[in-house]
């Protein structure tokens, strides 16, 4: 006999534990499958932010407020400091063609109650010292705050386990059959499990795990590679972002102005210090299949746009990089919810770079889904069916 | 709980180290993620050899078994003045 669970969560990442620790809150009996290590994928190789100005407006955004009210509270919760930390963010805006572009996405960012402003150059630097000459305005959000995901990952790993959570790790799912009620999950050791529910919030790999199921889930790997430098004491106010940034994130078919490599790579400039003092700079954005090296081109572009936004920087060292794959879908939009046909198989998957913001809401939701409570956001449009199937076999073809 | 300090960029004890193993991290890697051992300016030159030993000493595996952490780039610290070749204005 194989053991018996409620909900077997796929994926030992920020989004499976932050599902997993919100269904034994609720006194469900949870396994976590993770076939690497916890944060393995992209929750241990990502920045610190909790971006609100990053998010579309609309149902991201709003999750994202309601996600960042949870981490508010959340050190307490789980007994161990997560490091929230609330600076605020900036995105820096390099030409009017961009400017443009900002003033009209903050406006409908305010429309969903989000608290932004443009400021001007002389704001800029009395925020900002460090930045370079010519930065021709900026967006100014005081919301944008951080977290340290390892700390996350591990007070929902320690909290659950303490509410009795299960946990198996390296372990590979050879097959997932449905029964007549509820799954069967069998591994490559021979061993198996069953349950009533399946999650699978495998990131970046939702799609093998879909594949199991037989159904097409349209989520790729972005590869996303990141600088650490050593600790310094602080360069400014607030973290801040290139337009250009947001720009290749919402709308890449604008990001025309750099050259082909940097098109290629998808780099933007993104810079955050976490608590302990080392500054994290972002990424690029690649397609890249699965592999998951580092390389020196991409480094150094990484490193020379830095030092360029800030020159200062030139005289810190880099002591790290690392580079982790964002679950991308078509629309930028996570995919949550059940499936059809599938009764009692659940997606949380296709984060991007959301998954940290959205992971506190992202685990109310889904054990919401799984008790059939009554939801305050549109599902409708999160769910897998929005991608027509035909659309997705193209997309995979 | 053990206080001698093991990752010394860290400050990281050998307590905190076998803590972390005991609440569920079996691989260097996430006792690093959990702890910040070895996530200092040397990058673990020291630690991470002390954190192999201590895993296959709580977990009762052959050191041999242990996977050592994911090594990255750069293999030490480096300028990023130099490391971008955009010369420094100020010097």
């Amino acid at each position: 006999m194989g053991r018996s669970y409620d909900v077997v969560v796929i994926g030992g990442g920020i989004i499976g534990l932050s599902i997993a620790y919100q269904l034994v809150k609720r006194q469900k009996k949870v396994i976590v499958i993770e076939k690497n290590e916890i944060g393995s994928g992209a929750s241990g190789a990502c920045d610190d932010m909790i971006l609100l100005q990053s998010k579309k407006p609309g149902i991201s955004l709003e999750m994202a407020m309601e996600s960042l009210d949870m981490y508010k509270t959340l050190s307490d919760e789980l007994g161990i400091d997560i490091e929230y930390e609330n600076h605020g963010g900036m995105i820096l805006i390099e030409n009017q063609r961009h400017l443009n572009v900002m003033e009209e996405y903050i406006e409908q960012q305010r429309k969903y109650g989000l608290t932004v402003e443009i400021i001007d150059k002389k704001a800029v630097y009395r925020k900002q010292p460090h930045v370079r000459q010519g930065v021709l305005a900026s967006t100014y959000s005081p919301t944008d705050a951080q977290v340290n995901p390892l700390r996350v990952m591990r007070g929902y790993l320690s909290r659950g386990t303490a509410l009795g959570l299960e946990v198996r790790k390296g372990v590979h799912i050879s097959e997932i059959n449905q029964k007549s009620s509820g799954w069967m999950v069998s591994f490559k050791d021979g061993t198996y499990i069953e349950s009533e529910y399946i999650v699978n919030a495998a990131g970046a790999w939702a799609a093998e795990i879909g594949r199991m199921v037989d159904i097409q889930i349209p989520i790729r790997p972005k590869k996303g590679q990141v600088v650490i430098t050593e600790q310094i004491p602080k360069l400014g106010d607030t973290n801040v972002w290139s337009a250009e940034y947001i720009v290749a994130k919402l709308k890449p078919e604008l990001a025309n102005e750099k050259n082909e490599v940097f098109k290629h790579l998808g780099v933007g400039f993104a810079l955050s210090q976490a608590s302990c003092g080392n500054y994290i700079i972002g990424s690029t954005r690649e397609e890249a299949g699965f592999d998951k090296k580092t390389n020196p081109e991409a480094l150094q572009l990484i490193v020379k746009q830095a030092v360029q936004f800030f020159p200062i920087l030139s005289k810190v060292h880099f002591i790290r990089s690392f580079a982790g794959f964002r679950p991308a879908t078509e629309d930028g939009k996570a995919i949550l919810g059940g499936v059809e046909n599938r009764d009692g198989f659940f997606i949380a998957a296709g984060h991007e770079g959301d998954g940290i913001a959205l992971a506190p809401i992202t685990g109310k939701l889904m054990a919401d889904c799984i008790e059939g409570k009554q939801i305050n956001y549109n599902m409708e449009e999160l769910k897998l069916e929005r991608f027509r199937q035909e659309e997705v076999e193209c997309a995979f073809a | 709980m053990n206080d001698e300090i093991l990752c010394r960029c860290e400050e990281i004890t050998e307590g905190q180290i076998r803590e972390a193993i005991r609440q569920g991290a079996t691989t260097v890697n996430e006792i690093k993620r959990w702890t910040r051992s070895g996530m200092g300016l040397c990058q673990g030159r020291t630690c991470r050899r002390l954190m192999e030993r201590i895993l296959s000493e709580e977990m009762g595996i052959p050191l041999k078994e242990i996977t050592p952490a994911t090594f990255r780039q750069p293999v030490r610290p480096i300028r990023m003045g130099i490391f971008s070749e955009i010369e420094d204005r100020d010097e």
